[in-house]
């Protein structure tokens, strides 16, 4: 039997475009269900992109020590979600900065120790009268000098916080100083943080990805002197340790050096990880692929939705040319011919739908990037999937009209509507 | 036996189970000559459109043989049967059965789709020799819905015979047609039949019986009355063998170089004499009216 495949392709394509206001409502379900999975994978692969590039940017000479084990499967990333881990504190500590620093080969090395307080300052108002303004929940950070050597931090203007343990100096992100003093020139200003006064010595410069590998947001942080805070009865807790190693050609055995030295200070604590390279990234990645994922699970029940309504139009399709199925099969089409014809008919759909919602997807997402700092992802990976879960989605729910159709008795078609 | 098309035997068709049970055709015996015209007639019920089904593949019997060119029917499968429906039967019915979102090139191109032919320029240009032989060329872009009945009728002849099949089945095919294009389209079945075809047509018009070389009476599901009217060696025989698709274009040329009577010129003569009576009619009234505006003056 010759397939004839351009033959039904163009029936099929005349009968889709003979009815173009259904053809439309109904690509359109799965074009709606596409656009969402699209416009989630784009962000989420923009998110992702980020924090590699950040962690490639920063260079091959970064070690990385976080709480706990590496967290790369599932189950360790949701349970990192669940409420009972939300109250763990992290085993890292100044100390460990101390140990890490005393290590050959490590050429800096600085904590960040995250927390979320409440800073008071005096500012005047328009009748410049004095008033006490207060920001809750604001971003605070316990770190040393070497963070801006780790970080490559650029300040634009100022200083970054003293080496001093001793010094009460702060220096603080853009967005931040304009919440809490209502000017970017806020040098010299001071503020109150956990009953202590802090100079402001530095001011950083705009950062554009507030998603990072150190999980801060720069613009709305401000940097205090880690000892300092610690010193004035502040108990903080160190989340993340950053060093630099002097030589990039052996991360691995200053990595592990590092962990033997680490879990000695610690008396046998092995719950740490020291990471390099892409590890570092890994988290975060892991993180936003399990969150894509079940949002893109989320959105694949909109394609669902939308195969139903192909099916269901493939079937009044089916009922409308009863009698054109009997004329079609008494001049010869076989079964499998018409079969073709409708199977066809449905790919075209879904497969329209599926080149639409496409567009529609990155439309959504180009006009997403014009407020979020994340611009779309176009990678030809999701292209591929998308267009084919489409087609598959064409062919799965068109499989059932397409076999009634096939199957219609041509004596009794012939006589239908008569 | 070279020159038997169509054999039954002992065919039986029934509907229902049990005591419900109804006979369409019970052992019902028929052997087609090649180049046969025949008529089967009946009362409502008698079976003939359900022969006619089984004849023409799109039914099965329950009981008895079909053989049809000396081969039987029983064990082919559903695409064969389907590929002899493209290629060697015509099927003409009574209702035109034309796909109405199609317009009359692509109705007639039907077939040829089916059997195997890709290219459609190549299923156009034989639709359209078959339409021009039916004066039907100026209405390809129609739709079925913007032709008369005798159109739609030749538009279905036309396409039963686009594949060029040895038999043609016809399913009381004047059946809702006007007396005028009712012989017109038996004109058409006349002169196929003469090319060689062998024709099986169900009517349940007598006069048309004229047109038989065999009429047979059909009465609850057997063969009444079986009259041959024409001796089984005068039978036209087909003026060129059936090569296949392939030489689809070979052989539409051999018949229209064929001595054949030319159904054109019973077509154009029947225009022109219609045209002819039309012209007269109207120049007739001109003369009264204009007669009688004289005679008004006269009286004024």
């Amino acid at each position: 039997m010759t397939l004839l495949l351009g033959t039904h392709y163009h029936l099929a394509y005349d009968q889709v475009t003979r009815n173009r206001g259904r053809s439309f409502l109904t690509g359109l379900g799965i074009a709606i269900g596409v656009a969402s999975i699209i416009l989630i994978l784009s962000l989420m692969g923009s998110i992702r992109n980020l924090v590699e590039t950040q962690v490639k940017t920063a260079g091959e000479s970064l070690i990385v020590v976080r709480p706990s084990t590496n967290q790369s499967n599932v189950d360790s990333i949701v349970a990192d979600l669940t409420a009972q881990n939300q109250y763990l504190t992290s085993n890292l500590n100044l100390n460990d900065v101390k140990t890490i620093k005393g290590i050959k080969g490590v050429a800096s090395v600085a904590p960040l120790a995250a927390t979320i307080t409440t800073l008071t300052t005096d500012r005047l108002d328009d009748n410049n009268k004095s008033y006490t303004h207060t920001i809750d929940s604001a971003s605070l950070v316990g770190t040393t000098k070497d963070f801006e050597t780790v970080e490559n931090l650029s300040l634009k203007a100022g200083t970054f916080v003293s080496d001093n343990g001793k010094s009460n100096t702060a220096a603080i992100g853009r967005d931040l100083s304009l919440k809490l003093f209502g000017t970017q020139e806020s040098i010299g200003r001071t503020f109150t943080a956990f009953g202590v006064k802090f100079f402001i010595t530095g001011l950083l410069h705009h950062e554009e990805d507030p998603i990072n590998y150190n999980n801060i947001d720069f613009d709305n942080t401000v940097f205090v002197n880690a000892d300092f805070l610690s010193s004035q009865g502040t108990s903080l807790q160190v989340q993340q340790i950053n060093i630099r190693a002097k030589n990039t050609n052996n991360l691995a055995s200053l990595s592990e050096e590092i962990k033997t030295k680490l879990t000695e200070s610690k008396k046998g604590d092995k719950n740490f990880s020291v990471m390099y390279g892409d590890n570092i990234s890994h988290p975060a990645s892991n993180f936003f692929s399990l969150i894509s994922g079940m949002l893109t699970v989320v959105a694949g029940i909109s394609l669902i939705v939308g195969g139903i309504g192909i099916m269901n139009i493939m079937l009044v399709s089916v009922a409308e040319r009863t009698r054109e199925i009997g004329i079609r099969k008494s001049v010869g089409a076989t079964s499998g011919n018409i079969l073709q014809e409708f199977i066809f008919e449905s790919l075209i759909l879904s497969t329209l739908g599926g080149v639409g919602g496409l567009a529609l997807g990155y439309i959504l997402a180009f006009l997403l990037s014009i407020i979020t700092p994340f611009n779309p992802y176009i990678d030809i990976n999701i292209l591929m999937v998308t267009l084919t879960t489409s087609v598959v989605i064409g062919l799965i729910f068109g499989i059932y009209p397409a076999i009634k159709a096939a199957r219609k008795n041509p004596i009794d078609s012939l006589r239908y509507f008569r | 036996m070279g020159n038997t098309v169509i054999e039954l035997k002992s065919l039986s068709r029934s509907y229902g189970y049990g005591e419900g049970t109804t006979y369409a055709l019970k052992n019902f015996d028929l052997t087609v000559k090649r180049g046969e015209f025949i008529m089967i007639m009946g009362p409502s019920g008698c079976g003939k459109t359900t022969l006619l089904n089984i004849i023409g593949l799109l039914d099965r019997p329950n009981f008895g043989s079909y053989i049809l060119d000396g081969e039987s029917v029983a064990r082919l499968s559903g695409r064969k049967k389907a590929g002899l429906r493209s290629k060697k039967i015509g099927l003409i019915f009574q209702d035109f059965n034309l796909i109405p979102t199609l317009n009359v090139l692509d109705n007639v191109a039907l077939p040829l789709t089916y059997a195997g032919i890709k290219s459609r320029s190549k299923r156009y240009i034989a639709a359209d020799k078959i339409l021009k032989r039916f004066h039907l060329e100026k209405r390809e872009y129609f739709l079925p819905f913007q032709l008369s009945g005798g159109q739609k009728q030749r538009v279905a002849i036309a396409r039963s015979l686009v594949g060029n099949p040895e038999i043609i089945l016809a399913d009381e095919p004047t059946g809702n047609l006007d007396s005028r294009s009712a012989h017109i389209v038996m004109e058409e079945l006349k002169s196929l039949h003469e090319d060689g075809n062998t024709i099986i047509m169900v009517t349940h018009n007598p006069s048309l019986t004229t047109y038989a070389t065999r009429v047979i009476h059909m009465l609850d599901g057997h063969i009444d009355t079986d009259v041959k009217t024409v001796a089984d060696q005068d039978l036209p025989q087909p003026v060129s063998v059936h090569f296949g698709r392939a030489n689809l274009d070979r052989k539409n040329q051999a018949t229209e170089e064929a001595e054949t009577p030319d159904i054109s010129i019973d077509i154009k003569e029947e225009v022109k004499s219609t045209n002819k009576s039309k012209r007269k009619s109207n120049k007739v009234k001109k003369l009264q009216k204009k007669s009688a505006r004289k005679k008004k003056k006269e009286t004024l």
